[in-house]
């Protein structure tokens, strides 16, 4: 919140200095925080540098992109250093079905590998969050949960593409 | 266990050059394996948007609490000053 109420008014002022409205504002801030949090956490960024002008930069580059492509629907695909692996998956609807899915029947597989991948969390910390005995139980319980997602979204996609052919 | 072990290192990248030089046999040896690489990919996938998601509705709630909530008006009335 303290990050929201210090950055917001930054990139709020930037946003209506170049005509934009309050929620284009909105949704290129809160687009921003996202890419600053996964760039954050794969230390692909140093994290003392000003946190406003870093999150300013990225609002003034989305901002910049949106004009460019004549899109008012931005996409925070392009600032993605996930693995290269991950470009080709789009979110064609039987994905979307499967995520729902998960959402409702896997979450707490899904929050485990969340702290995992994508909060790039230390085992150690993972372990006392989800209350495992150790880290070793931790990293058991990541990969039973990954065989057991993908086992999921195996049967699943099949039967939504199924049904969608 | 250790096959999707092993799958995560190769998707990341993580294995050493023997290990990858055996997993890349294993590919070929193994008939169904390929198939659980692509399938392991598509988890990934799936625990990136589903992160992302749940990171967007955090940012939104506090989105909600700084511009829904008395207490943040001066705040909030500040921002909206900005574009009317």
């Amino acid at each position: 919140m303290s990050l929201y109420k210090k950055a917001f008014p930054v990139v709020a002022r930037y946003v209506s200095k170049m005509g934009g409205s309050f929620d284009e504002a909105k949704d290129i801030f809160q687009d921003a925080l996202v890419i600053y949090y996964e760039k954050s956490v794969s230390e692909a960024i140093v994290l003392h540098a000003n946190e406003q002008a870093y999150l300013l930069g990225i609002a003034k580059h989305l901002w910049a992109k949106k004009f460019k492509e004549n899109l008012h629907q931005v996409s925070i695909e392009a600032y993605d250093d996930e693995p290269k692996f991950m470009e080709d998956e789009g979110l064609e609807p039987s994905s979307i079905k499967v995520l729902h899915y998960l959402e409702t029947a896997g979450q707490k597989c899904m929050d485990l590998l969340k702290a995992f991948y994508y909060d790039k969390l230390p085992v150690n910390a993972i372990a006392r969050l989800f209350g495992y005995s150790g880290e070793h139980s931790a990293s058991v319980q990541k990969y039973k949960c990954l065989e057991k997602v993908r086992e999921t979204i195996k049967e699943k996609s099949l039967a939504y593409e199924d049904f969608i052919e | 266990m250790n096959e999707i072990k092993q799958i995560d290192d190769h998707l990341f990248n993580l294995a050493t050059v023997e290990e990858t030089l055996l997993f890349e046999a294993m590919l070929i040896l193994d008939p169904g394996l390929p198939n659980k690489v692509l399938w392991q990919k598509k988890v990934h996938s799936l625990v990136h948007q589903y992160s992302r998601k749940k990171l967007k509705a955090e940012i939104e709630s506090v989105h909600r609490k700084l511009f829904d909530e008395p207490a943040h008006r001066s705040f909030s009335q500040k921002i909206l000053n900005l574009f009317y």
